[in-house]
């Protein structure tokens, strides 16, 4: 079965080479190097021959990678099986075995993929108690099915001074312990590093996403689909500085040569979490019937300070608390204004991804404060991984609407 | 309900992790919001359709004024839906103050010391709202009081468990409610004559012991329904039952915030508790209470839309397959009308377990 995944990363991997190769300069992209990059970590994680951490998305990615470890958050899987068409099967095992098909499918995609042994076997599992419970459910319940030891982060929901020590202190804690689970050492030289990396992603991604703000805008709906989420996986290596140069020289060269997503861009979209993760062709639509662009998503921005590369504990807590989806809404939905407000939107997409409770949870507090600024917000009401679920003809309806409606009024920012 | 004294300044809650100690040391009377009554249902326009129900009308019940007049409120960060009712709680009733107290995800020494600060922020907020300086010696005094109420409970579930009670597990649940919601003392006073008048002679009913567990089930009418199909509930493990109430004891010398926060942290674990040396620890733990009081089989209880149950399920009906012991699990949504259109399934579990 495990070899069902390797063979599939490793086809993305030999495609996008090719592509790379055969065709240097029209194609050589800064998304298909992220898209690579992402496939190869992918097949490290499957290789059955690297030390592997399965963990929660606010993990500290670059600690891990300092470490020489192959982690990843979970729902990566999840993501993955949907974008590969496979996942109603491991959808149907879940279920089968008593995983409630009313929960977050990303986790019961995961839990079925292990079942059915194709959920490589971790060293160690990392939690995060945020973005949401289901996740350290979903871990939970991994280290049990693997006898593998597990380490839970708790990521506070204040940021008193204790809060964030003691989250710091945590960090640390759980880098001695994967160590010892995995046989490696914690070379402080090689920490360092990683954290001077991280801070040049950092640097990096800060230009990106300030060179993506333009009106007209010069990304597409597709150029920085959930970068935000899937970057932290490669900080502290030079593969995350490489592909946020590669964006930020890309959109240097758009906006100099006054490239545009679209030649007649007439709404302007943001995008709430994760987008949908298998193919559809909502973005294709929404651009050709309505001229309408997804301008920025909730979770492309830097909303961190750098870290000390010398002393990272209370800068990588603070960064993990300071996640928007960690975040009490009150704090979630002043970062969605700040967006909303500095990219200029007409209207907010908000997928409402089934069994999402942190952020369904949040829906009509989200949908309020957004109102209170002018800006509309769309109930997709869809299930981001579920491909049984999924009516491309209700969505498109429900879309169209929305998007006939921001045709037809004001920009909140006129 | 808790009764019309003036006097009284109630604070009110939601989660069975709740340190109830300290508001009666800081002087008020912690009153438990119930998931019970008919509020309209409005609270999906500010959260979802699919969060739990106990969130749901606990919002319910804020957003059509249903509840004691309050002082406060205070959430705990147990799981997703109950982080989202505390935001929504503020727009909802924007007058009252509100605190969030974060509970560690797993049960380590970090997270003893995490809860102690947290407590003592818990005794700052207090202060500010009015309330008395916490102390060592206030502490003590209530753990005691609630010490006492506790084992009040615990003897009345005895009575429960050996048919001795009348009225059995609808009244024990009808108890329950009432020293979660009154001031210690009236609870004291209830519990104290119950024990004595409610004492009966042992029913020599036939009816098959179970042990139920899940998250909340406050309606004493769906005990009855369990009951009536011919169940009799042996023990349970529900957060508004056997769970609610934390025994704590204070030493003369120790950090008393320290010893709240272990004792808060060490109570028999809900789904959301990850005991990280043992994941789903639950599930042994569910095995040895259901052997220990002799029950034939096991029904869940478990509220839809639950995540930190629903998720831990698949590894405890391993658990208590694998050791033989039958169950039944019954998702609900705290109305007595969805447990009665499980009555069948329940009569015919019992059946199958005479
Ligand atoms: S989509 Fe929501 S429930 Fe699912 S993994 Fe993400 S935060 Fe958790
Ligand atoms: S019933 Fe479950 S989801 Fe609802 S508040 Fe309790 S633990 Fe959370």
């Amino acid at each position: 079965m495990m070899n069902t995944m390797r063979e599939y990363f490793a086809g993305i991997v030999n495609s996008l080479e090719h592509k790379l190769e055969v065709d240097p300069v029209q194609t050589r992209t800064a998304r298909r190097k992220y898209a690579l990059e992402t496939a190869r970590l992918g097949q490290r994680l499957y290789s059955g021959t690297e030390r592997v951490a399965w963990c929660g998305v606010a993990a500290p990615f670059d600690l891990l990678n300092a470490l020489d470890i192959s982690s990843c958050f979970v729902e990566f899987v999840g993501a993955n099986l949907a974008g590969s068409g496979m996942v109603s099967t491991f959808l149907d095992r879940a279920e089968s075995q008593g995983w409630a098909p009313d929960s977050c499918a990303y986790h019961r995609a995961v839990m079925g993929a292990a079942l059915r042994g194709m959920m490589p076997e971790p060293d160690v599992l990392v939690a995060t108690s945020a973005p949401c419970s289901a996740g350290v459910a979903t871990l939970e319940n991994l280290a049990r099915h693997f006898g593998k030891d597990l380490f839970v982060l708790h990521v506070p929901q204040t940021d008193s001074p204790e809060a964030v020590a003691l989250l710091a202190q945590q960090i640390k804690e759980m880098i001695r312990f994967v160590a010892q689970r995995t046989g490696t050492t914690v070379e402080p030289a090689r920490l360092r590093e990683a954290m001077l990396l991280s801070n040049q992603a950092r640097e990096l991604l800060v230009q990106v996403y300030h060179l993506a703000n333009r009106v007209p805008s010069p990304v597409s709906s597709n150029d920085l689909r959930d970068l935000g989420i899937v970057l932290p996986l490669f900080f502290g290596t030079q593969a995350a500085v490489d592909i946020a140069r590669g964006y930020r020289d890309e959109l240097l060269r758009r906006v100099d040569t006054g490239e545009r997503a679209l030649p007649r861009e007439r709404i302007r979209l943001m995008w709430i979490q994760n987008r949908i993760q298998f193919r559809t062709s909502i973005e294709r639509t929404i651009a050709h019937e309505f001229g309408a662009v997804i301008v920025i998503d909730e979770l492309n921005d830097v909303t961190w300070e750098p870290v000390d590369p010398d002393d990272p504990w209370e800068g990588l807590a603070r960064r993990m608390s300071g996640m928007p989806l960690c975040a009490p809404a009150e704090q979630r939905i002043r970062h969605l204004r700040n967006l909303a407000r500095s990219h200029r939107v007409d209207g907010v997409i908000h997928p409402c991804h089934w069994g999402c409770r942190q952020s369904l949870g949040a829906r009509g507090l989200i949908q309020q404060g957004l109102g209170e600024i002018g800006v509309p917000m769309l109930d997709l009401a869809v299930d981001c991984i579920d491909t049984r679920a999924f009516s491309a003809g209700q969505v498109r309806t429900r879309m169209g609407a929305f998007l006939e409606m921001l045709a037809q009024r004001p920009s909140p920012w006129s | 309900m808790p009764g019309n004294s003036k006097s009284r300044r109630y604070i009110g809650w939601a989660c069975a992790y709740t340190p109830l100690v300290l508001m009666d040391a800081a002087g008020f009377s912690p009153c438990r919001v119930l998931p019970m009554g008919n509020p309209p249902d409005q609270a999906g326009r500010l959260l979802h359709e699919t969060l739990c129900p106990h969130v749901k009308i606990l919002l319910d019940r804020a957003m059509s004024a249903d509840l004691p007049p309050l002082e406060g409120m205070v959430f705990t960060t147990s799981c997703d839906a109950m982080r989202r009712l505390a935001d929504a709680w503020k727009p909802a009733r924007p007058q009252d103050r509100v605190f969030l107290l974060d509970l560690p995800t797993d049960r380590g020494d970090w997270a003893r010391r995490y809860l102690a600060s947290e407590l003592r922020r818990l005794a700052d907020a207090l202060a500010l709202w009015g309330g008395e300086q916490v102390t060592g010696q206030r502490l003590r005094r209530s753990a005691r009081q609630r010490a006492e109420l506790g084992s009040l409970l615990h003897e009345l579930a005895r009575l429960r468990a050996t048919g001795r009670l009348h009225g059995s597990a609808a009244v024990l649940q009808r108890l329950n409610n009432q020293a979660a919601t009154l001031p210690l003392e009236e609870a004291t006073d209830v519990l104290r004559s119950a024990a004595a008048e409610l004492r009966q002679e042992p029913d020599g009913g036939t009816d098959v012991p179970i042990y139920l567990f899940g998250n909340v089930l406050p309606d004493p009418d769906t005990f009855a329904l369990i009951e009536d199909c011919g169940a009799r509930i042996v023990d349970d493990d529900l957060c508004t039952g056997s769970r609610w109430l934390t025994t704590t004891h204070f030493s003369a010398a120790g950090d008393a915030f320290q010893e709240l926060a272990a004792a808060l942290l060490h109570r028999p674990p809900c789904a959301r508790t990850v005991t990280c040396s043992e994941p789903v620890a639950m599930a042994r733990e569910l095995v040895r209470r259901a052997r220990a009081c002799g029950a034939r089989g096991v029904v869940c209880h478990t509220l839809k839309f639950c995540d930190p149950y629903l998720a831990r399920l698949p590894a405890i009906r391993q658990a208590l397959r694998d050791e033989g012991v039958p169950l039944l699990v019954i998702e609900g949504d705290c109305s007595l009308r969805t447990l009665g259109q499980q009555r069948t399934r329940i009569q015919a579990f019992v059946e199958m377990l005479v």
